[in-house]
């Protein structure tokens, strides 16, 4: 009987065996450096809270209009916050369903390999046992691999025109927060730029000093900002185009070639998270 | 900043010489640079928030596809823009202005009109804000569908991932199975009630996970 299992097992690793290793190794690296990016929801609170920052700075004519506007960003806010979390619940999932950790199987299999031990003194030899084990091992890992690689498949395949939908409407508005960023800018510092020159009476010169501190602070603020508009778009633009790639590259994901490149999208990506993290 | 008007001379601040008269007037000193957008004055009077002129009237946004919306929301974000600038200019006009009295103390009464014109300024930037913020509105119209078929991909996807913890499950049984031989074949009965045990915990977890004939559709 044991002979049958084993020529059985024999029969099924030789059939499976022909289909390839199958590497998901960088697809779960990739939709993980993608789910971990971050940037945007920083960028939409900071957007959302425009009013308060630059209330202080408005005329009461202007702040009128301010609340209003206020009111519709804020109105909107968990709207652009979605789009976000369903895409990093996508590259999450993603993430799991090319994982390894969750496939896992080596208890399992150990499991198997103490089941073979068992049968040592059943005819079988050591070599057997080992060659079993073995043998067993790459089945279990192209039984699983196969299925596994059929569905990131399906779900890169099938998600992919939606991916990028909402990949462009984040990086869309995120270019209206920027655009929104600089107004605020010019809003707040414009006023110092006009209102220091003006007061150059005695009187003024405490004034003077505390306006010029601030402007130095808001100045040093509004610039580190800035910077983080671009890193966020271009990591968007990153995630996008990676994600492409491996929707057009899935039926060669193990090549060298295909790996490489999706490789190079994690490097880029988390390049990109440590500069949004590191500020 | 403002960049525009060093290089687009303004025939009123050609007069190098701080004449105070020479720009006092409000309505002049807002008047456009040369090859700039509209008078301000224009903008705040079409421009209400919430309400984006033209493009609002133009679009039915119910039975807009998506890339009508974002066609839509490219002009608004491009109307924004125009008011930014002009805000920018304007900005510049007064900066001009004050820069034209040196070290020489305002009047009063220029100073009052600097800050009219500062706020005029302000009320244009919000104006674009509230541009923006309707170019944002429209961004994210139509987003529901792709938002809710990814959703149901990720759904359908974690069922897979359950679906692959059951092959582990068969494993796990498959390994067993072969104790439990193992066993029997060595005459090592002792090991068959582990064994058993074992199969019995691999049955029970394979059922517990076993996914629904619905959850898949």
């Amino acid at each position: 009987m044991a002979r049958r299992v084993l020529v059985l097992v024999g029969l099924l690793v030789a059939g499976c065996a022909s289909t390839g290793q199958v590497s998901l190794g960088e697809v779960r690296e990739f939709a993980d450096a993608s789910a971990r990016l971050g940037g945007y929801a920083e960028l939409s609170r900071r957007y959302r809270d425009t009013y308060d920052r630059e209330s202080p700075y408005l005329s009461p004519q202007a702040e009128r209009v301010a609340r209003d506007t206020d009111a519709r960003r804020r109105a909107v806010f968990d709207d652009f916050v979605a789009i976000q979390k369903t895409l990093v619940l996508y590259m999450q999932t993603l993430s799991s369903l090319a994982g390894d950790g969750r496939y896992d199987l080596s208890g399992r299999i150990d499991d198997l390999g103490s089941g073979l031990k068992a049968m040592t003194d059943s005819g079988l030899q050591q070599r057997h046992v080992a060659a079993y084990t073995g043998m067993t091992r790459l089945l279990t890992r192209v039984i699983t691999s196969r299925y596994q690689n059929r569905s990131v498949d399906t779900m890169v395949r099938d998600g992919n025109a939606d991916v990028q939908t909402l990949i462009d409407a984040m990086i869309v508005l995120t270019r209206i927060y920027e655009k929104a960023n600089e107004n605020e800018r010019k809003t707040v510092l414009g006023l110092f730029n006009a209102e220091i020159p003006m007061a150059n009476r005695n009187t003024d010169r405490m004034l003077v000093t505390l306006a010029k501190v601030h402007l130095q602070n808001k100045t040093a603020e509004y610039k580190l900002i800035d910077r983080r508009y671009k890193l966020a778009q271009q990591g968007l633009t990153k995630v996008a185009l990676g994600h492409q790639k491996m929707r057009e590259n899935m039926d060669k994901l193990s090549s060298e070639e295909t790996r490489h490149m999706l490789a190079g999208y994690v490097h880029d990506l988390n390049l990109i998270r440590d500069a949004l993290s590191g500020e | 900043m403002a960049t525009s008007s060093h290089s687009n001379p303004d025939p009123a601040s050609d007069d190098t010489s701080p004449t105070p008269t020479s720009a006092t007037s409000r309505q002049q000193a807002a008047s456009p640079l040369p090859n700039q957008p509209p008078m301000p004055e224009a903008i705040v009077t079409t421009v209400t928030p919430g309400m984006p002129p033209a493009a609002a009237d133009r679009l039915d946004v119910d039975s807009a596809t998506r890339a009508n919306a974002l066609s839509t929301m490219q002009c608004v974000v491009d109307l924004a823009d125009s008011v930014v600038c002009i805000a920018d200019d304007l900005h510049e006009r007064i900066l001009q202005e004050i820069a034209g009295y040196n070290d020489r103390t305002m009047p009063d009464a220029q100073k009052a009109l600097m800050r009219a014109l500062t706020d005029d300024e302000r009320l244009l930037r919000q104006y674009a804000h509230a541009l923006y913020a309707d170019a944002a509105t429209f961004v994210i119209q139509d987003l529901k569908e792709p938002q809710h078929r990814l959703m149901a991909l990720t759904a359908e996807a974690a069922e897979k991932i359950r679906r692959i913890g059951v092959i582990g499950e068969v494993t796990g049984l498959v390994g067993g199975i072969l104790l439990l031989v193992g066993s029997i074949a060595r005459g090592q009965f002792s090991q068959v009630g582990a064994a058993l045990e074992k199969i019995q915990l691999h049955n029970a977890t394979l059922k517990t996970l076993k996914p629904d004939s619905t959850a898949n559709t």
